[in-house]
C-alpha cells in the first residue's frame, strides 16, 4: 500500500496533534511504547483518506471541540496540558459533559476504538509498526498455523506479518 | 460451465451461497438444468482467504459482499429505521458458509415440538412463563424426518465431532466421519470446570476438519479432498486460507458446475418472481451482471438467500389484484413474521498465572454443555421456557478482544494498557446461545423510505427482545459466571444482555397453511413449483446454531423436488 509512505493529509498540522496527543492518552507510553510511536495516527490518517473517508468531518469537528474544551476548562491547548488535564478533558467527552457538542461520546468512543485499532492492526495499515502492538501482548501475528496447542505456556514464535495487498506465495 | 438455453431451465436457485450450493449439487447431478442467480461475486483466493483482521473484523462494511445490499433495523413499530450493514447474509458464491465458525449442531429431538413439549404439556405454566405475544407451533417434522439428511451433511462435508458424547443429543444411525479437534487451553478448563459442577461436556460437533477428508460412498465421492485444519485462529468472519472450513465454495459447487448442468450467473441478482396464474410461479427477473434487467423461465424456483431476502422477495412480487396481492405464498398473511434472533451473551475470565492464548483457533474447537438447552432442566418457577447451549470461546487477535475487560478496568489509559499486555494471552470467554421465541412484533418487511442502489426497497427488521428471552438471557448469563469461576479465573465477568445473532423466521414451515407459508417439504402451501430453504422456515429456533439444520432440510427438499419426475416431462 503505497499510502503508508505518504501521510494523507485530511488533517491538517495542527489536527494531527492534537489527535496525537488524545492518542498518547489512550495508550500511553509506559516503559514501554505508546500509540504515538507504534503508528496509531499514521494508521487513522491513511483510513481517513480511504476507507473510512465519511468519518473526516467528523474528526475535524470533534478535534476542534477537545480543543475548544481544553481552553475553557484550562485556558491552554489541549497539546500543552498535564496528563491529568488531559485526561480531564477525555473523560468529559467519555461521559458526555461537554455543552454543545451532543456527539462526545461517540467521538471519544470512536477516537478510542481507532487508536487501538491502530496499535493492533495488520502493519499494511500504517499502524502496528514493527509489529510492537502484537509483541506488547504477546501475539504472534498471521502465522500459518500453529503446530502446537500451548497450552499454559507462551508462544514463543517470531511474530509474522503477512501483507494481504500483495500476492501471497502459495 | 454449460451453455444452456439462455433464458428457461427446470430450476432457478436464487442466492448460491451455503444452502444454493448444495441444492445445486443435488438437482444438477440428477441431471436437471439449473440456473443459479448470486448477486455477488465468484471470490478468488486472495478475497477471502487473507488473514486479515482489519479486512474481515474491523472493516467488514467496505467488502463488496456486504455493503451493496444492507438492511434497515429498529426496535419496534413507529420507530425510524437505520441502515445496517449486515455480514449475514453475505453477498458472496458460497456466501455465509465461507466464514462460519462451523458449529455443526444437530437440534434435539424435543426442539421440533415446542408447542407439544411446552405448552401443551403444562411446562410454561409450571415455570410461571409469560407468553403473552408469542405464537408458537410445532414443526410440521420430526428428528426422526431430517436425521439422514444430518447425516449426509456431516459426511460430504466432513464434521469433526464425538458421536454419544452429549447425553442429551438424538440418537444417530452413524458417528462423526472425524474425530474432535484438537483441544486447546479454553477447553481443557471448561471440561474440568464442567466435569467439577456435575455438568456433561462434549466436544462441538465442528464443521472443520481435524484430519485431511474426502467423502467416500455412499455419500458423493465426487467431492475433493481437503487439508486438516493449521489451527491458524483466523476463523470465524474470515474465509479459510487452507479450505479445511466446510464450505461450498470449494465442495459442492465445483462438483455442481462438473456436471455441466449448472448454469452459474454471479453479480445477478434477482428482484421478482413471476407468475402465470393465479396457481405457480414462471420464472424470475433478475439484473445481469452489467445491470440488464432480464428475465428467465423456470418450472421451479427455489429461494435460498437468506431470511431477509425472501421476505423481500414474495413481497416484492406481489401482482396488483387476485391471489398475490399481499405478495407471493402470503394468503395467510405470516410472510415476514415471527423472525428470532438468538441472543448471545457472554461469560468473561481472567486469569492471573494461567496462559491461554485464544488466538489459537479454530472458534469452533470447543467443548459445550447442554444442561441448560431447551427442556434439559427443570424450569419449575424459574418464569422462563427454553435455554441455549453453553461453549467455549474467545478466539480473536488483538485488535478484536480489547473489550474483553472486567468491568472495574477503564478502557483506555495507562490502566487499560497494564491489564491488556498482561491479560489478552490470559482471557477466556464463554458464550451462551439462549434460544429466542417467535413474538408477533419481530418482523421483516419493505422499508418505505430506504431503497438499494437498483431502487429496490430494502428488507426492513423491526426485531427486539420480549419478556421469555430477557429472563432467559439473565440466567444463561448467570450460569456461564458459575462455570467461568469453576475454572480457577482469578476475575470473572458477564454481558447478560442479548446481542442478535443468526436469524430465523418469517417463511415459517407448518401443517396449516392458515398460520404459515411452507410445507414440511419447504414448498409454499399456495404456489407448489415454489421453495424455500433456509432458517426462514424455522417456526422455533432451537438453542443452537441453525446450519446444520438448514442443511439436512435443504438435501431432504432436493430429495422431495427429485422425486416430482412428472414436473419435468
Amino acid at each position: 500500500m503505497d499510502s503508508i509512505n505518504h501521510r494523507a493529509n485530511v488533517l491538517t498540522p495542527e489536527e494531527s496533534k492534537i489527535l496525537a496527543a488524545i492518542a498518547d492518552r489512550i495508550f500511553p507510553r509506559t516503559e514501554t511504547p505508546g500509540a504515538v510511536e507504534i503508528g496509531a495516527v499514521q494508521y487513522i490518517e491513511i483510513a481517513l483518506a480511504g476507507d473510512y473517508a465519511v468519518l473526516a468531518p467528523v474528526y475535524r469537528r470533534g478535534l476542534r471541540a477537545i480543543e475548544r474544551c481544553a481552553k475553557a476548562k484550562f485556558r491552554r491547548a489541549f497539546c500543552l496540558l498535564s496528563e491529568a488535564q488531559k485526561d480531564e478533558v477525555l473523560v468529559d467527552f467519555e461521559t458526555g459533559a461537554v455543552p454543545g457538542f451532543k456527539l462526545a461520546v461517540d467521538f471519544f468512543e470512536m477516537v478510542r476504538c481507532h487508536v487501538l485499532e491502530g496499535v493492533f492492526c495488520e502493519p499494511q495499515y500504517g499502524g502496528n509498526r514493527d509489529m510492537i502492538g502484537w509483541r506488547l501482548v504477546d501475539f504472534p501475528g498471521q502465522q500459518f498455523g500453529y503446530a502446537d496447542a500451548y497450552i499454559n505456556k507462551r508462544v514463543d514464535l517470531e511474530p509474522v506479518a503477512v501483507d494481504s495487498s500483495k500476492p501471497q506465495e502459495k | 460451465m454449460g451453455q444452456l438455453n439462455a433464458d428457461a431451465c427446470d430450476v432457478c436457485i436464487v442466492g448460491v451461497g451455503g444452502l444454493g450450493g448444495i441444492m445445486a449439487k443435488q438437482l444438477a447431478s440428477a441431471g436437471l438444468k439449473v440456473v443459479g442467480f448470486e448477486r455477488g461475486p465468484a471470490p478468488m483466493h486472495e478475497d477471502y482467504a487473507p488473514r486479515d483482521s482489519i479486512r474481515f473484523l474491523i472493516r467488514p462494511e467496505q467488502l463488496e459482499w456486504v455493503r451493496n445490499e444492507p438492511t434497515t433495523t429498529r426496535k419496534k413499530t413507529g420507530d425510524k429505521s437505520r441502515l445496517q450493514y449486515r455480514t449475514s447474509p453475505l453477498n458472496v458464491l458460497g456466501g455465509a458458509l465461507l466464514h462460519w465458525t462451523g458449529q455443526s449442531s444437530r437440534y434435539m429431538p424435543a426442539d421440533f415440538k415446542l408447542f407439544t413439549n411446552e405448552i401443551e404439556s403444562g411446562n410454561a405454566e409450571r415455570a410461571g412463563a409469560d407468553l403473552t405475544g408469542y405464537d408458537i407451533i410445532d414443526w410440521p417434522l420430526s428428528y426422526n424426518d431430517l436425521e439422514p439428511h444430518y447425516e449426509r451433511f456431516e459426511w460430504e462435508f466432513g464434521i469433526s465431532g464425538e458421536a454419544g458424547a452429549n447425553p442429551f443429543a438424538g440418537p444417530r444411525k452413524r458417528g462423526f466421519p472425524l474425530p474432535p479437534l484438537r483441544h486447546s487451553a479454553r477447553m481443557k478448563l471448561f471440561l474440568e470446570a464442567c466435569n467439577k459442577l456435575g455438568y456433561h461436556p462434549y466436544d462441538t460437533a465442528a464443521g472443520i476438519l481435524s484430519r485431511p477428508y474426502r467423502p467416500t460412498e455412499p455419500f458423493d465421492a465426487r467431492i475433493p479432498e481437503r487439508p486438516a485444519c493449521v489451527y491458524c485462529g483466523h476463523c470465524n468472519f474470515y474465509g479459510c486460507h487452507v479450505h479445511a472450513k466446510a464450505a461450498t465454495l470449494y465442495t459442492t459447487i465445483p462438483v455442481a458446475l462438473e456436471t455441466g448442468n449448472f448454469d452459474l450467473r454471479t453479480r445477478s441478482k434477482v428482484f421478482r418472481i413471476n407468475t402465470d396464474s393465479d396457481e405457480r410461479v414462471k420464472g424470475v427477473s433478475y439484473f445481469d451482471a452489467e445491470g440488464q434487467a432480464r428475465e428467465l423461465h423456470a418450472r421451479v424456483v427455489i429461494l435460498s438467500a437468506f431470511v431477509f431476502e425472501h421476505v423481500r422477495l414474495l413481497l416484492l412480487s406481489k401482482t396488483s389484484r387476485g391471489r398475490f396481492a399481499k405478495g407471493l405464498a402470503n394468503s395467510s398473511g405470516y410472510v415476514g413474521r415471527n423472525i428470532m434472533a438468538h441472543g448471545d451473551v457472554r461469560a468473561m475470565g481472567a486469569f492471573d498465572n494461567y496462559i491461554i492464548n485464544g488466538f489459537i483457533g479454530p472458534g469452533s474447537a470447543a467443548m459445550r454443555i447442554d444442561d441448560f438447552n431447551g427442556n434439559n432442566f427443570d424450569h419449575t418457577g424459574l418464569g422462563f421456557i427454553r435455554g441455549g447451549t453453553i461453549g467455549t470461546s474467545g478466539d480473536g487477535t488483538p485488535v478484536a478482544r480489547f473489550d474483553v475487560l472486567p468491568p472495574d478496568v477503564r478502557p483506555w489509559g495507562k490502566e487499560f494498557k497494564e491489564f491488556y499486555t498482561r491479560h489478552y494471552t490470559r482471557t477466556m470467554d464463554l458464550n451462551m446461545q439462549p434460544e429466542t421465541l417467535p413474538h408477533k412484533d419481530n418482523r421483516v418487511d419493505l422499508d418505505p423510505h430506504h431503497r438499494d442502489r437498483w431502487g429496490v426497497p430494502l428488507p426492513r427488521v423491526t426485531f427486539d427482545f420480549h419478556q421469555n428471552e430477557r429472563r432467559l438471557q439473565k440466567f444463561m448469563a448467570s450460569v456461564g459466571e458459575k462455570i467461568m469461576r469453576a475454572t480457577g479465573a482469578s476475575k470473572v465477568w458477564s454481558e447478560e444482555k442479548g446481542r442478535p445473532n443468526r436469524w430465523a423466521g418469517g417463511t415459517r414451515m407448518g401443517t396449516d397453511a392458515k398460520n404459515s407459508v411452507v410445507n414440511k417439504f419447504c414448498q409454499t402451501h399456495d404456489i407448489p413449483n415454489l421453495f424455500i430453504v433456509g432458517s426462514s422456515v424455522f417456526p422455533t429456533m432451537a438453542g443452537y446454531p441453525p446450519t446444520a439444520t438448514v442443511a439436512a432440510l435443504t438435501y431432504r427438499t432436493a430429495e422431495y423436488i427429485l422425486a416430482q419426475k412428472h414436473w419435468f416431462d
